[in-house]
């Protein structure tokens, strides 16, 4: 579903992604770890058309993303980091202007804000200016929901959410999984890497130090006792 | 680019500009001026009402020179910077960044064309109530004309937002782009005149018009308002260069097409290539 080959990223000096290959299968749940400055957002922002790649390959169900990147965005919805609306705009009016956007009926609206198991419900009406980060966040989500795109990318999105939203979060993951969507996030959090993700690409400085599927990665936790963070910090360390 | 990807963006930006209350506040800005020039115009030959479209839009028209280009220049600097949550939302889109960039001129234009009818529409109507009619035509080519020149600027704060990225150096760009049309200039222009014979001089006065468009603006405002004899032998002999008065009124508005529409170009090529 998402080959990349050989991406490379220099900020004037600066490599932010080296050379890094992997493949995302469809329906997979591919997770990419790593501390900050790793090169996670950059790769993720080099899929979704955002960040022109110094070399290397992006393709996208079999579209090349460098070359027509309309085409492949239509196949993916994109969750930044740090979502932003204008704030004097309602929730309802921002999944309005993406649902026009994306020529996609009003009555999506619908089906993503009350017919999800996250709960969108109780402020589409609130100005962006009034809603938490976590609730922001949640409309970015719901945005990102809007086009029922095959594939999602999401940057840490469950950076700005409370527990009990990043409990439901999950579940809300889970269940796109189930619907068969592929879906590559960035993550600190190694629980959210632990439940949701089929496997890890792990990144350090740049560079893929180790692809793994999570069943090795429980395999190496129950063998050596170690928890998933000491797992990480030895390929960090091996690197 | 399609006119679908286009349309959304912009109503989004003409909502935004109004809930901001710019437009509202443009609007009424434009309004108090043209009822203020109107009343209190003639008040240093002891005269205080209201006076006619002739004289109100000839003194409108210096105003609007200095106000539109700084109104369009904030409005579009503002607007055009990059916000980082925001526009990873919007670019990751199926929509090129040129229809990005398209829609939000067009929001921007649309909230000051809102601002400009409504402003000089209603000035204009309490003038019409108070005076006669004599010079009424003049008044709606000065709208087109100050709808122009605002469209010019947007391209310019445009280009200047896209080019420069950061807040401060954006605005800063912004604000010398001002300095430089409108007042620096003409200033530029007369100084290097004075260094040349004659001929030449009156040449390159005449062909200095077409790197202003505020000049271009204030000429075809003047040309269209009151013909070529306000210039007197001046404007006779730079009629005399463009071949005519119908041929210097498209001269000028081609010249402020092309003011437009580079800036836009040159917007969308340094966008194609950057990183959001």
């Amino acid at each position: 579903m998402i080959e990349v080959e050989g991406l490379t990223k220099t900020f004037r000096e600066f490599s932010a992604v080296a050379g890094v290959s992997f493949t995302v299968r469809q329906g997979e749940t591919f997770a990419l770890l790593g501390p900050n400055g790793s090169g996670k957002s950059t790769i993720l922002k080099s899929i979704a058309g955002l960040i022109k790649p110094s070399s290397g390959g992006i393709s996208i169900g079999g579209i090349d993303a460098l070359k027509r990147p309309q085409e492949a965005r239509k196949l993916l919805s994109y969750l930044p980091q740090r979502v932003g609306f204008h704030d004097c705009l309602t929730a309802q009016e921002v999944l309005k202007f993406y649902c026009r956007l994306r020529k996609l009926p009003p009555s999506r609206i619908e089906d993503v804000v009350h017919g999800s198991e996250f709960n969108f419900n109780g402020f589409s009406e609130k100005r962006v200016s009034e809603l938490s980060g976590g609730m922001k966040q949640k409309l970015g989500l719901a945005v990102a929901c809007l086009a029922d795109a095959p594939i999602l990318l999401l940057d840490e999105p469950t950076v700005s959410l409370d527990p009990a939203g990043a409990i439901a979060f999950r579940k809300f993951l889970n269940s796109l999984k189930e619907k068969g969507k592929t879906i590559v996030f960035t993550s600190h959090v190694l629980a959210d890497v632990e439940m949701l993700a089929d496997r890890v690409a792990v990144l350090v400085d740049g560079k893929l130090t180790a692809l793994v599927t999570i069943e090795e990665l429980r395999l190496r936790i129950a063998d050596k006792r170690q928890s998933l963070e000491e797992i990480y910090l030895d390929y960090a360390k091996t690197s | 680019m399609e006119l679908s990807s286009i349309l959304p963006i912009a109503r989004q930006e003409l909502t935004v500009a109004i809930r901001n209350k710019w437009t509202v506040i443009f609007a009424f800005v434009f309004g108090s001026l043209v009822l203020a020039i109107s009343y209190f115009g003639t008040m240093t030959a002891g005269d205080i009402g209201f006076q006619g479209f002739n004289r109100t839009t000839a003194s409108l028209l210096s105003l609007v020179l200095y106000l539109i280009p700084l109104v369009a220049l904030m409005m579009g600097t503002q607007s055009f910077l990059r916000n980082e949550g925001e526009d990873e939302m919007l670019f990751s889109q199926p929509v090129s960044r040129s229809e990005v960039l398209a829609g939000k001129l067009l929001g921007l234009f649309a909230a000051m064309t809102t601002a400009t009818f409504v402003g000089f529409g209603l000035g204009g109507i309490v003038i019409a109530t108070q005076t006669d009619a004599e010079g009424f035509l003049g008044y709606p080519v000065f709208v087109l004309l100050s709808l122009i020149l605002a469209l010019v600027f947007l391209s310019l704060s445009m280009l200047a937002a896209v080019a420069s990225q950061r807040r401060t150096k954006a605005f800063g760009i912004a604000l010398l782009l001002w300095f430089f049309f409108v007042i620096l200039y003409d200033l530029l222009v007369l100084g290097g005149s004075l260094l040349l014979k004659e001929r030449s001089a009156n040449y390159f006065i005449f062909a200095s018009l077409f790197g202003n468009p505020v000049d271009m603006v204030r000429v075809a405002g003047l040309l269209s308002m009151k013909g070529g004899e306000v210039f007197g032998a001046a404007g006779a002999a730079l009629l005399k260069f463009l071949g005519g008065f119908g041929q210097a009124i498209a001269a000028l508005v081609a010249g402020l097409i092309v003011w437009t529409v580079l800036p836009i170009l040159a917007s969308f090529r340094l966008l194609r290539d950057q990183d959001i």
